[in-house]
């Protein structure tokens, strides 16, 4: 058996626990699970899972765990998940230059050079601009992550005046009352994250190719309203969830 | 003989334990009849106190503890330095803030200047009118407000403060200035020879210790006992750890989370540029010129961001990111302080001209944002 060349990358986001299992420089699995409330139970979940696709001769298989509940997980490694995220999207898209990553509570910008992250930004305490704001929402609009894209499509917006989520949200429940359209609501909540996270941008040297990761990593018309908002073309990425676990399963594969 | 190594941390801990430690003492120095003036920023002039026979001690809050107290009168966004300090006072929960008789505030930040007015009302507050800059009217009108606090002083407590007064205060302040900068000079040494955190329980602690000689001459022997243990090969630090300056606003208590973020996430902080480090104890007062003169230079010459410019805070994070061989500049600040977060802005830029990276993070005094520390000083210190 040839060794240094397999890793198991877990990724405990505020909402979604990813795993990845790489093997000669390839992605044999991925794996996706709500975090839920027992952060270490759904990490275990994980890695039970991808060890059992892995072959069974690796009873020890390095683990590099990121994301913020990478402490619970029983791992080699922790890394921040800065430095997983660049290192995936470099595997996913090959000479990136910057990551945009929306997650469940909180969004980065990370500035890349030769497959690695040399300058990052990130939101602070505030939930603004982060995944949480959208889903919020989402759930007040009653509609899916999976009509976004089709709702944004139609290019409906409105001036959201107010940064903060909670005030957000009751501008929103104003607007609804007023007879705006969910799409128009949509609109305009996104463009008020984008707009927040290209401030963020402005701190960092971005250039392109740009990719978007995290759970929006498919939407097509966030990329576009990024690429409005910071001026360089965003694109969306296959797996872009997983960045973070397959980053973390690649320097897992290092770790002998 | 090994057992040096294990002597060391009990000489951090009589520092670190120094703030509690001090409750008694100053207990004790108020039954004798000592006054005592509370303070609570480096631009005051300690010595004006010293030469008076007094006691000075640091008010700075450094918990979040009395914060729910002080939003019932200051606004919830503001710096929680400032609503600490206050909260501290109104629910008198701060020994120190009990047991001063004066109060000294200055007009740093607005922030500040406006509580003091508030403070007023519980407690006898002196404010010094701070120059917002350092140029030859601010040192006239400066000079003139550290004679206005002498006389003060002088009515307050019924003392005589003589230019021969001064000038010995000036002499034993120096010494602990000048014994306080070898200590944390130490950390120049590859691999330091103690933590960030370490560094940090003296530097913090000092101020807590009242007894002057006796402080003066358990700091010659905290830096003796460090020396010793370092050439004996006792290397607390590996070598490999990352070596990083602090700047930004004053850390202390709640705060030094940012410390243990870094030295969690495989860095060490070798200096702390800020009020509770080099700021303070990186240069001396002239001890031969006019000691009104020598005062009012030394302490205008504070590079803090209420400043503008700010050139001083430059001069001395770039000579400390040189003679400490820094791998990269944290900065710490506190929510709601304008000064410093604008200032951000011209750290950034002077680092980049330096090539030395740089984070600056904004956290207020609650422990809820450790993890998100943890995270971006960790990602910080793997892209060094």
């Amino acid at each position: 058996m040839r060794k240094g060349k397999i890793g198991i990358g877990v990724d405990c986001g505020s909402a979604f626990c990813k795993g990845a299992l790489y093997q000669d420089g390839q992605i044999v699995s991925l794996i996706v699970y709500p975090t839920g409330w027992n952060i270490r139970a759904t990490g275990e979940r994980i890695v039970k899972a991808l060890r059992g696709i892995a072959p069974l001769s690796l009873c020890l298989l390095p683990i590099v765990a990121t994301g913020y509940g990478r402490d619970k997980i029983l791992a080699q490694k922790t890394i921040t998940e800065i430095t997983c995220h660049a290192r995936g999207a470099e595997f996913l898209r090959p000479g990136v230059r910057s990551v945009i990553d929306i997650g469940g509570q909180d969004y980065k910008v990370i500035a890349m050079e030769d497959g690695r992250a040399t300058t990052f930004q990130m939101n602070d305490k505030c939930a603004a601009g982060t995944g949480r704001f959208l889903e919020l929402v989402l759930g007040r609009l009653e509609l899916d992550l999976d009509s976004l894209d089709a709702l944004l499509a139609k290019g409906q917006t409105v001036t959201l005046n107010s940064t903060c989520v909670v005030f957000a949200e009751s501008e929103i429940v104003g607007l609804l009352a007023q007879g705006t359209t969910r799409e128009a609501i949509l609109g305009g909540v996104v463009a008020s994250m984008t707009a927040k996270i290209a401030g963020q941008a402005a701190r960092v040297t971005i250039a392109e190719p740009a990719v978007l990761t995290g759970g929006l990593s498919q939407s097509r018309e966030i990329a576009a309203a990024l690429t409005r908002a910071l001026g360089i073309t965003v694109s969306t990425v296959e797996n872009g969830l997983y960045a973070g676990a397959i980053g973390a399963a690649i320097m897992a594969a290092e770790i002998y | 003989m090994p057992v040096q190594a294990n002597e060391l941390p009990a000489i951090f801990e009589s520092f670190g334990d120094a703030r509690k430690a001090g409750f008694l003492k100053m207990k004790a120095l108020k039954d004798e009849g000592v006054g005592v003036v509370g303070t609570f920023c480096v631009y005051t002039p300690l010595e004006v106190f010293m030469a008076g026979g007094l006691v000075p001690v640091g008010l700075c809050s450094t918990s979040d503890e009395t914060i729910a107290e002080a939003e019932k009168t200051l606004p919830r966004n503001l710096c929680p330095l400032i609503k600490a300090s206050y909260g501290f006072a109104v629910t008198d929960k701060c020994p120190y803030m009990y047991f001063s008789d004066l109060v000294v505030g200055e007009t740093t930040c607005d922030g500040k200047k406006k509580m003091y007015e508030l403070l007023g009302r519980i407690k006898d507050v002196h404010v010094l009118n701070l120059p917002q800059n350092q140029n030859g009217a601010s040192r006239l009108m400066w000079k003139e407000e550290i004679k206005k606090l002498a006389e003060k002083v002088e009515g307050r407590f019924g003392v005589k403060i003589s230019e021969g007064d001064l000038k010995e205060a000036i002499k034993i302040k120096n010494q602990e200035r000048a014994l306080l900068k070898e200590f944390y000079e130490l950390s120049k040494l590859t691999p330091p020879p103690m933590t960030g955190l370490q560094q940090l329980q003296v530097l913090f602690g000092a101020q807590f210790k009242f007894d002057m000689p006796a402080k003066l001459s358990e700091l010659r022997k905290t830096i003796d006992d460090i020396k010793k243990s370092y050439e004996e090969g006792n290397r607390p630090v590996p070598i490999e750890a990352k070596r990083i300056v602090i700047t930004g606003c004053p850390i202390g208590g709640a705060t030094e989370k940012v410390v243990k973020a870094i030295e969690e996430s495989g860095g060490v902080v070798v200096a702390f540029e800020n009020c509770t480090g080099a700021k303070q104890f990186d240069r001396r007062v002239n001890e031969e010129s006019d000691p009104y003169e020598a005062l009012t230079d030394h302490y205008l010459n504070v590079g803090c961001s209420v400043m503008t410019p700010d050139q001083n805070r430059l001069e001395l994070l770039g000579r400390l990111c040189k003679e400490f061989k820094a791998d990269g500049v944290v900065e710490m600040v506190l929510q709601a302080c304008h000064t410093y977060a604008i200032e951000t802005f011209q750290i950034r830029e002077f680092l980049n001209d330096k090539g030395v990276p740089f984070i600056s993070l904004e956290t207020d005094y609650s422990a809820g944002d450790f993890g998100q520390l943890k995270t971006r000083a960790g990602a910080f210190i793997e892209t060094l």
